[in-house]
């Protein structure tokens, strides 16, 4: 068909997809527009729950900053990553090593092999 | 006299006279300038449009530099061809398809971003000599001029990364891209040697027509692949490369990434169309893989944990070329086998050369996308951002197209090759295909905290004089995004025109040798 992909192992239909995608936003936008009738915009109800506490003017103290995402993952592969960033050590020299030992060990592969 | 005959040396001589002529536009002013860049690059665009459409219906062209005419490979006399030649078949002209469009909307953006920099003459003049390195070391037919060509584009490269010169990470970076960069020419060049002594030939389709391995072959082969390899960001010879693209002005590196097919182009037109059933054993194919899975698997760990946005995408970079070498890989290991190659081994092919085209679009995006937070925020640093959704809606909703894109969500484009990877990769060992969802994931992962950080959540106060960036970036970022729209909504024309002819041509070396050396061979 002109508009399936064959992988071979099966297919992908883009039109099939966007067609679910948008029964399904019909029914999700459907299902909100069931909601509360007494929401009034402008109103307290806008307001930004805090955890009961006050909200800071400045977004910054409210903001996860990019360092803290995924702090546990980072926390449970902590050996993991200890190896791989000591790697990017930023010294040329292990830019231009690494370049000369990947070459050494496919050319030592290659001349046995 | 039909002139599209000489498409193959128009694309270059664009650019490159271009180039020398924009101190000369300057003269006319900033907007004369300005108008003469973004019209060369379109102008380039135009003409690799127009190759590729030739090539889709005459098939492969050949062009002689210098020659008395310019189809005339092999003079009467000759049993192999001694001029310059270009050689565009499928797949290079789909590779300088997606370079010229790249080229074109880093122009387009470049124009409005460097408004605020000096030395623009310098800058505009270094970004069109790249973007003729780039692409003659696309259409090129021959081993030596590929090296001249590769070394335009790295020189050029070299100054445009370390452009801002007030900045001594810029300097350092351009250092270190050099210096890296210097050692792989020398060992593409001692490889051109090794092929050239053995066979008194530079051309590749010559070389190709009476290789057979030997210990000059092999070595040649293997400098090929490691110099090659390093210069497309392969695992663990990518150190350069977060740096180098960290640092490059934006639309600068929008182009990088096109550089950077190029030379894994190089790798794979060696690999495939140079060696192809010479190669005999399936060690270079295995040692692409494992190269190509090492480096998706340690690129997004490394994209996962960084905050300064440019970097975190350039990582993403390494994690992606990774994809290509898997599937291209797979594609090589099934060469041999025309039952492998059937079953599996020309999918893993379209994968990899599909996912080619996605990279550079949605790369090329995002690392615009960047540029213009950087120009409104004058910072890298995720930490230092937040809620610009509500002051840049269209950069906001660009990135958000390449990031679903990259993240391999249905429908983008990214998604499809992919699905073509993830499928034929599995075929030869489920690890692999795992190996590539997991991946996925891990890169959905940076770009969901990249998304909220910067443009979700509540606004800061140092930002809220920020405003959505000039037109011109807009329109730069709005060729990419434009072009991964259609590659999500036709995939199967995408595949029909685009990937597959391309894929065939790596498959069929008797036929791109023919095109040189006709009944020779």
């Amino acid at each position: 068909m002109w508009y399936k992909v064959m992988t071979g192992f099966g297919y992908w239909d883009v039109y099939a997809w966007l067609i679910f995608l948008a029964i399904a936003s019909f029914f999700t936008l459907w299902l909100r527009g069931l909601g509360r009738d007494d929401y009034k915009e402008g109103t307290y109800q806008d307001e930004i729950y805090f955890s009961g506490n006050d909200v800071p003017e400045d977004g910054e103290g409210i903001t996860v900053p990019a360092d803290s995402a995924y702090w546990g993952f980072k926390k449970a592969l902590a050996p993991y990553y200890k190896v791989l960033v000591s790697m990017h050590s930023g010294h040329v020299i292990d830019y231009v090593g690494y370049l000369v030992l990947v070459t050494g060990i496919i050319t030592a592969l290659i001349v046995l092999v | 006299m039909n002139w599209q005959i000489h498409l193959p040396a128009l694309i270059l001589a664009v650019p490159l006279l271009g180039a020398f002529a924009v101190p000369l536009f300057n003269l006319g002013g900033k907007t004369l300038r300005h108008v003469c860049f973004v019209l060369i690059s379109l102008a380039t665009f135009v003409f690799a449009f127009l190759l590729w459409k030739t090539v889709l219906v005459s098939g492969t062209q050949v062009y002689v530099m210098g020659g008395e005419t310019s189809a005339l490979t092999l003079p009467s006399g000759m049993s192999f061809p001694i001029r310059i030649i270009l050689q565009v078949d499928a797949f290079s002209a789909f590779m300088a398809l997606l370079g010229s469009i790249a080229s074109l909307a880093g122009a387009f953006f470049s124009v409005s971003f460097m408004e605020r920099s000096s030395g623009i003459v310098r800058f505009t003049s270094l970004y069109l000599i790249l973007t003729t390195g780039m692409l003659g070391m696309m259409i090129t037919g021959d081993l030596f001029n590929f090296f001249v060509f590769l070394e335009i584009a790295s020189i050029a490269s070299f100054g445009l990364v370390a452009f801002w010169r007030d900045r001594p990470e810029a300097i350092e970076a351009g250092f270190k891209y050099m210096l890296v960069s210097q050692l792989a020419a020398m060992m593409v060049l001692i490889a051109v040697g090794f092929l050239y002594g053995r066979y008194s030939a530079l051309n590749m389709a010559a070389v190709a027509s009476v290789i057979h391995l030997g210990l000059a072959e092999k070595i040649a082969l293997v400098f090929l692949l490691a110099a090659l390899a390093m210069k497309c960001g392969t695992f663990p010879m990518h150190m350069w490369l977060p740096d180098a693209y960290a640092e490059a002005p934006a639309g600068v590196t929008c182009l990088l990434v096109a550089v950077s097919q190029a030379s894994l182009y190089g790798l794979i037109r060696v690999c495939y169309s140079v060696y192809g059933l010479t190669m005999g054993s399936s060690l270079i194919p295995w040692v692409i893989i494992i190269l190509g899975t090492a480096s998706m698997f340690f690129g997004v760990s490394m994209a996962v944990i960084q905050h300064e946005i440019k970097r975190l995408i350039g990582y993403h970079s390494i994690s992606q070329v990774g994809y290509m070498l898997l599937g291209l890989g797979v594609g090589l290991l099934a060469l041999g086998d025309p039952q492998a190659l059937a079953d599996y081994g020309f999918t893993a092919m379209k994968g990899g050369v599909y996912h080619i085209f996605n990279y550079t679009m949605y790369k090329g995006l995002l690392f615009l996308a960047a540029g213009a937070l950087y120009y409104v925020t004058g910072t890298k640093d995720l930490n230092e951002m937040g809620g610009l959704a509500r002051r840049m809606p269209f950069t906001t909703i660009m990135f958000a197209i390449a990031a679903a894109a990259i993240s391999g969500l249905p429908p983008f484009n990214g998604f499809v090759s992919k699905l073509l990877i993830y499928h034929s990769s599995f075929a030869v060992h489920p690890f692999f295909a795992v190996a590539a969802l997991v991946t996925s994931v891990l890169t959905l992962a940076s770009f969901v905290k990249i998304f909220q950080t910067a443009f979700l959540g509540p606004e800061k106060k140092k930002l809220e004089e920020v405003r959505e960036v000039p037109s011109s970036m807009l329109i730069g970022m709005g060729v990419l995004t434009v072009t991964i729209l259609v590659l999500t909504l036709f995939p199967t024309w995408t595949l029909s025109n685009l990937v597959e002819p391309a894929a065939k041509a790596l498959v069929d070396q008797a036929g791109y040798i023919a095109a040189v050396m006709g009944g020779v061979f």
